[in-house]
């Protein structure tokens, strides 16, 4: 692209610094002979946050003879500009269109999406659908957590990843090298993909319907294996991380150093995708980490670390760790924020540690108003802890706390709504009850409110979703129940967007025709509130014979087949019944690091070391 | 004791905004570990001033910011460490010390020179540009509007308009130079500047910026008119 085009198209865009590139740490390579497009289907301020990408990004460029390059979704006036000029879209390395790279692969972390994927193969002139599509153009592959029910998106992609990704996208690299080299045609490539562990090929497989509902899969190659399995890295310590973290030009989301202390949580919520799809924990040692936080802000010039997992609060050597980093980042004016805290005694140490630096936010997860409720999705915080870390906290000069809670769960009754309400009552109580000298001003508890969407591979993986009708009733009653709570605010999140999500996140492969229809529809950046279509989507499922409602509020029989069980997730479904039939009654089930609960049921030996 | 320096923006960067650069510099400066002087309190932060802010979009030859030192450093030192680190698109060009005494530089900014290019939507010719800028100079009012916190106010600008020629000019583009007041209180805008010229055209178009010099007054190792 010449800069008087490059010049036209962002003197039309309202932040043309998404498009620009040439950030601090951007890979810049002369020799290649293999290019990847790092697609990321959002805009670039999401995208630049997410640490998967961060690591690809790592380990793709530096293999030897790769150039590994990154795009973004672009935002709703860069599409119109690159269409008035006829222009396609570009990556941010070399400005280069997705049509002249040997890969072209997203991330997908969200079924909210999906319509940007097609919105950026349509500005590439790449077909939607695998069949579509000959060796001439670029592989089209997808990783990322929602690929662990692949089959809404599973026409578009050539090839789907399972898992981690570090080892197996070098894997696949060569493999597409090396075919490329021969002069392969796509079926023999996608052949030799088929073999190497965590891959899918969706086309070597056919989901079979029967009087409207999917009853098996039907194996159409006997070269791919039955059930692809999840990629797991074994050692996460010697894996490769960010190392050179690009530092964005403009401010992104997560505006900070990443460092990832361990992958994969012990806590068994049985609500939580990631808690069950990124099994079993790994933790980095504790030198490897304060070596990687010293290189990463060396490099990068950023102020401030995170300690990245998914409860870094249960990392085994948290308190010997965090008072070592906040020394060691001290000295250089760098704070150090966890993005979740686990509410127990030694909290409060940590807190007035990372205090001397400097005073974020603190958040609290209790997901659920009552000790019932809490019991049916394992989460395994009593009120007495919640009041006791938030009196600590506010004894150590915090004014504020945000609490996360979801509303629609299994066997969820009114007195559980009620019972967010009352525990918001108690946390605004725990600050008004501090002698005035101890505490400060402007307390504030925000009760921030989601609506539970059942995903695949967890325990409420059969479970219907509240229609919207009685999310809103319940809404409204815990907004009644809030007033009079000193310093309570109330957030909700609309619950039209939470039907389509459970309706992706559970769907078959039929939804990809209800996918292109909405894109056909106008449909982009559904996750945003401003663009979100819902006649327009209705209209899409409608085109196809199909309803949201039925893959949203229908609860699956435990015996009845599952679209996403072609995939192998590790974590097995006897396991999942059973922890469904122990959230049923309201009994928990204990940490994984007190004792093995037996959820990878043959895979153990293999994959779990915990 | 303070380092005054000006670093140059080319295209690549130009569009990033006052407030990117703001933070690119910030990294970049704990990148180069220079021995910054920090703010007190909560959040402390280095202590960078502007002259100026540069407009989104804009190109520079030269912007100037003071930078609080904790420890002694010589500007040799100051612009082979930083320039090791800058990101593409961006260089310190010059530098120099000065005492924490010294008046700061958005107190002592005057004017500033800007290149300005016209991509007309129709055919131009260098008689045309000339005439058009010639009926601005010869003015004693070019009334423009001029969006202010209160909304869009006309106002007159021929006052911040020192100098301007013409550079070139031909089919549908035309290069300018134009010297106009900036100080803290505010100044010729490039942007108001190219609109006033596309209006005696009678021609449309875009146009971009490219500031050249940042004058000052009352010290002598900084750019200064006459």
């Amino acid at each position: 692209m010449n800069s008087t085009t490059s010049d036209m198209l962002l003197s039309r865009v309202e932040k043309p610094a998404r498009y620009i590139g040439n950030e601090w740490n951007m890979e810049r390579k002369e020799v290649y002979d293999f290019r990847f497009a790092l697609c990321f289907p959002d805009v670039y301020e999401i995208g630049m946050s997410h640490l998967g990408s961060r690591i690809l990004y790592r380990v793709l460029n530096d293999m030897d003879g790769v150039y590994c390059e990154r795009c973004f979704a672009p935002w709703t006036d860069m599409e119109k500009a690159l269409n008035d000029l006829h222009e396609p879209l570009f990556t941010l390395e070399t400005k280069s269109p997705l049509r002249d790279f040997d890969v072209v692969g997203f991330s997908l972390l969200y079924e909210m999406c999906y319509t940007n994927v097609l919105s950026m193969l349509k500005l590439s002139d790449i077909p939607f659908l695998s069949e579509q599509r000959d060796e001439t153009y670029p592989l089209l592959v997808a990783g990322g957590p929602c690929t662990v029910n692949p089959e809404p998106i599973a026409p578009i992609f050539d090839a789907i990843l399972l898992g981690d990704g570090e080892e197996l996208e070098p894997e696949l690299v060569e493999c597409v090298r090396q075919a490329k080299r021969e002069g392969a045609d796509k079926q023999t490539l996608l052949k030799r993909l088929a073999k190497i562990e965590g891959v899918y090929v969706p086309s070597f497989y056919r989901p079979v319907y029967e009087n409207g509902r999917y009853v098996r899969t039907e194996r159409l190659n006997d070269c791919a294996p039955e059930h692809p399995t999840r990629r797991v890295v074994r050692d996460l310590d010697s894996a490769k991380y960010i190392k050179r973290q690009l530092v964005p030009h403009i401010q992104i989301v997560h505006d900070r150093v990443a460092v990832e202390v361990m992958r994969g949580c012990t806590r068994g919520c049985r609500f939580c995708q990631a808690g069950y799809i990124y099994r079993p924990v790994r933790e980095r040692k504790m030198g490897t980490l304060l070596d990687q936080t010293r290189e990463l802000v060396a490099c990068t010039g950023y102020d401030e670390v995170s300690l990245l997992s998914l409860s870094t609060g249960d990392y085994s050597e948290l308190h010997t760790l965090l008072p070592r980093i906040i020394d060691d980042m001290a000295a250089q004016k760098v704070s150090v924020s966890l993005p979740s805290l686990r509410i127990d005694s030694l909290l409060k140490d940590d807190l007035e540690k990372m205090q001397t630096v400097r005073k974020g936010g603190l958040t609290f997860a209790p997901e659920a108003g009552t000790q019932r409720m809490r019991d049916v999705i394992n989460k395994n915080v009593t009120e007495e802890d919640l009041l006791r870390a938030v009196t600590d906290a506010f004894t150590s000069g915090w004014c504020g706390v945000k609490l996360y809670f979801m509303i629609g769960l299994p066997t969820e009754t009114d007195e559980d709504i009620l019972g967010i309400a009352e525990l918001a009552r108690k946390v605004s109580q725990c600050f008004y009850r501090l002698p005035k000298e101890q505490r400060g001003m402007g307390f504030r508890v925000t009760v921030s409110v989601s609506t539970f969407v059942p995903k695949p591979w967890t325990a409420f993986q059969w479970c219907a979703q509240n229609d919207q009708e009685e999310i809103r009733r319940k809404q409204q009653l815990l907004k009644n129940a809030l007033k009079g709570v000193r310093g309570a605010e109330l957030h909700c999140h609309p619950s039209v967007l939470s039907v389509l999500e459970a309706a992706f996140s559970r769907g078959d492969r039929r939804l990809c025709d209800v996918l292109i229809g909405a894109y056909e529809r106008g449909c982009r950046f559904d996750s945003w509130a401003e663009h979100f279509k819902p006649d327009a989507w209705a209209e899409a499922f409608a085109a196809n014979g199909l309803t949201m409602d039925e893959y949203a509020y229908r609860e699956r029989d435990l015996d009845e087949p599952l679209p996403w069980e072609t995939v192998d997730a590790l974590v097995t479904v006897g396991y999942l019944k059973r922890e469904w039939n122990r959230a049923r009654e309201a009994r928990t089930t204990k940490d994984c690091r007190q004792g093995c609960n037996g959820c990878f049921g043959e895979h153990c030996e293999d994959y779990c070391r915990v | 004791m303070k380092i005054i320096a000006a670093f140059e923006k080319t295209k690549e960067l130009s569009y990033t905004s006052h407030l990117d650069v703001q933070r690119t510099l910030q990294r970049a400066f704990r990148r180069a570990e220079l021995p910054l002087a920090y703010s007190n309190g909560f959040n402390p932060h280095p202590k960078l001033s502007f002259a100026t802010a540069l407009a989104t979009g804009y190109t520079s030859d030269g912007e100037w910011l003071e930078i609080g030192l904790a420890e002694p450093l010589s500007p040799e030192d100051f612009l082979n460490r930083v320039n090791a680190v800058m990101p593409y698109g961006m260089r310190f060009v010059s530098a120099f010390t000065a005492d924490d005494s010294m008046t700061t530089l958005s107190k002592m900014i005057v004017a500033a020179r800007y290149e300005i290019t016209l991509y007309t939507d129709a055919e131009t010719d260098l008689e045309s540009v000339q005439a058009a800028l010639r009926s601005i100079m010869d003015s004693g009012e070019v009334i423009v509007e001029k969006k202010t916190k209160s909304g869009i106010k006309p106002a007159n600008i021929r006052p911040e308009i020192l100098e301007a020629e013409v550079l070139s000019a031909s089919d549908t583009i035309a290069k300018i130079a134009v010297l106009g007041t900036l100080t803290a209180a505010g100044g010729l805008r490039a942007e108001t500047f190219a609109r006033a010229l596309f209006d005696r055209l009678n021609l449309s178009g875009r146009f971009t910026a490219h500031r050249t010099v940042l004058y000052f007054e009352g010290c002598r190792e900084l750019p200064c008119l006459s």
